[in-house]
């Protein structure tokens, strides 16, 4: 599979960046080591950071957070024992919330701007949005799992990891009752559970 | 709630506190929970690694070519506006550094351990056939015998207990400076481009809280110095420079006579 030719590249990629500051590495070694490793995953990135703020050019600030995000921590990655894509994911996700949080307290119409785009990936385009390109074996799992579910509960419970929402924002932002989105969760959970606890 | 008894709960919890949906009182008590014990700890580590997963599932898209150029002219900008942080990453590097050194020592400490616990369940399997038998109580040997190195060269580590970064007025580090008390010796390294001409030095001094700045002797041009110091003394030190000098240094009861190139405050570490 990709990622296990696809993840020492990238593990070696931060090292290098994390060693920057140590005597006798040059620096333009890690500024090189970040542009491929920019290179790399900057789609798949901008992916997630879509996903979460939906809107291109607030998820290009995102990302923008994010490389300098792992500029600045690399030399965490080692103690964090996760697979580099899922490690700089949920970076993504984090910068991309503050984003939301601090969007949505600076602008009283945040919501109705990410209230169009919602209500369109809910409707779903595709009924298998998701890529497993270069996807960890975790991921794989996970996607087998989500597969099986209805796309409703899949699209609810995918948004609520994803934008951090709770149930009652999730059917405030998906014009739902607040009973339908808690029983879509809570069904979603119980059967993904079931599947994930086969994988582990 | 005891969460510890019931497992079927206990995932059901940790899934809905991992994908975000468990909110309020609710949250807090599982995140109380959490660090009392070590099981319930487990189940929403488990579960935040397997939401985390998620992000690895998105569709690709191109971001604009401007992230890119964005993300290299805030790389170029950061040690210039970057003052004391610059110096602070360097610390938390070393502190970082020595840490990890430690903490992979013990691992592979522990990991002969294991490995010996490993070949001992292994050698009761393989009990009837004495030949692979006896290979495994060999590689037992050997790792115990590994154990003990590991041991006597942790032992023979320095228990670095004060750094400082000597930084010039742009605060690019540039004399690197560790104190270990167990063998009484500073150590001064080095870490930016600068040279001094032939017939210059850099100068040492301690700035005491009381009195001068003492002299504490010539760097050398080699990338590393080391000075004997007493614990007493270095503790008392709240902060190092380095000033440039006539070659060979000037005599220490008159402070120094050249420009102050670099200095930092000395802090005492952590680990």
């Amino acid at each position: 599979m990709a990622h296990d030719l696809q993840d020492p590249k990238l593990i070696a990629l931060i090292d290098c960046i994390a060693a920057r500051q140590l005597p006798g590495v040059r620096a333009g070694e890690a500024e090189a080591a970040l542009r491929e490793l920019y290179d790399l995953t900057s789609s798949k990135l901008y992916g997630v950071a879509l996903k979460v703020v939906s809107n291109r050019d607030w998820a290009e600030d995102v990302l923008q957070e994010a490389y300098l995000n792992i500029w600045r921590i690399a030399g965490d990655y080692r103690s964090a024992l996760s697979p580099p894509m899922a490690w700089m994911g949920v970076i993504v996700r984090s910068r991309a919330l503050d984003f939301r949080r601090r969007r949505a307290s600076e602008r009283a119409d945040a919501g109705l701007e990410l209230n169009d785009v919602i209500t369109e990936t809910v409707a779903g385009d595709s009924p298998d949005p998701m890529d497993t390109t270069q996807a960890s074996e975790l991921a794989c799992a996970l996607h087998e799992c989500l597969r099986k579910l209805e796309s409703k509960q899949r699209e609810v419970v995918s948004l609520a990891y994803l934008r951090d929402l709770s149930h009652g924002e999730l059917a405030e932002q998906l014009k739902l009752p607040l009973g339908t989105v808690k029983t879509w969760i809570r069904r979603g959970l119980e059967q993904l559970r079931g599947c994930m606890g086969r994988f582990a | 709630m005891n969460l510890t008894n019931s497992p079927e709960l206990l995932d059901r919890v940790a899934a809905a506190y991992a994908l975000g949906t468990l909110r309020g009182g609710a949250r807090r008590r599982f995140e109380a929970m959490a660090r009392q014990n070590a099981t319930v700890r487990a189940a929403a580590l488990i579960w935040q690694e397997r939401f985390a997963a998620m992000t690895e599932l998105q569709s690709i898209e191109q971001p604009g070519p401007n992230v890119w150029k964005r993300i290299e002219n805030l790389l170029g900008a950061q040690p210039a506006s970057a003052n004391s942080p610059k110096e602070n990453a360097m610390l938390e590097k070393l502190r970082r550094g020595l840490g990890l050194w430690r903490g992979a020592a013990v691992a592979a400490a522990l990991a002969s351990v294991a490995a010996v616990v490993v070949g001992v369940n292994l050698s009761r399997e393989v009990a009837s056939r004495e030949g692979q038998l006896a290979q495994v109580r060999q590689q037992g040997l050997q790792l115990v015998a590994q154990n003990a190195q590991l041991a006597q060269r942790m032992q023979a580590m320095p228990q670095i207990q004060y750094v400082a970064v000597l930084a010039n007025d742009q605060s690019s580090p540039s004399v690197l400076v560790t104190f270990d008390p167990k063998r009484n010796m500073m150590t001064f390294k080095r870490v930016g481009g600068f040279q001094e001409g032939p017939e210059k030095s850099l100068q040492l001094w301690a700035l005491m809280p009381s009195g001068g700045p003492k002299s504490l002797g010539v760097l050398g041009t080699q990338p590393m110095t080391q000075m004997a110091a007493a614990e007493g003394e270095v503790k008392q030190m709240p902060m190092l420079a380095v000033s440039l000098e006539p070659k060979g240094g000037v005599p220490g009861d008159k402070g120094p006579t050249g420009p102050v190139l670099f200095k930092g405050a000395l802090l005492q570490t952590t680990i």
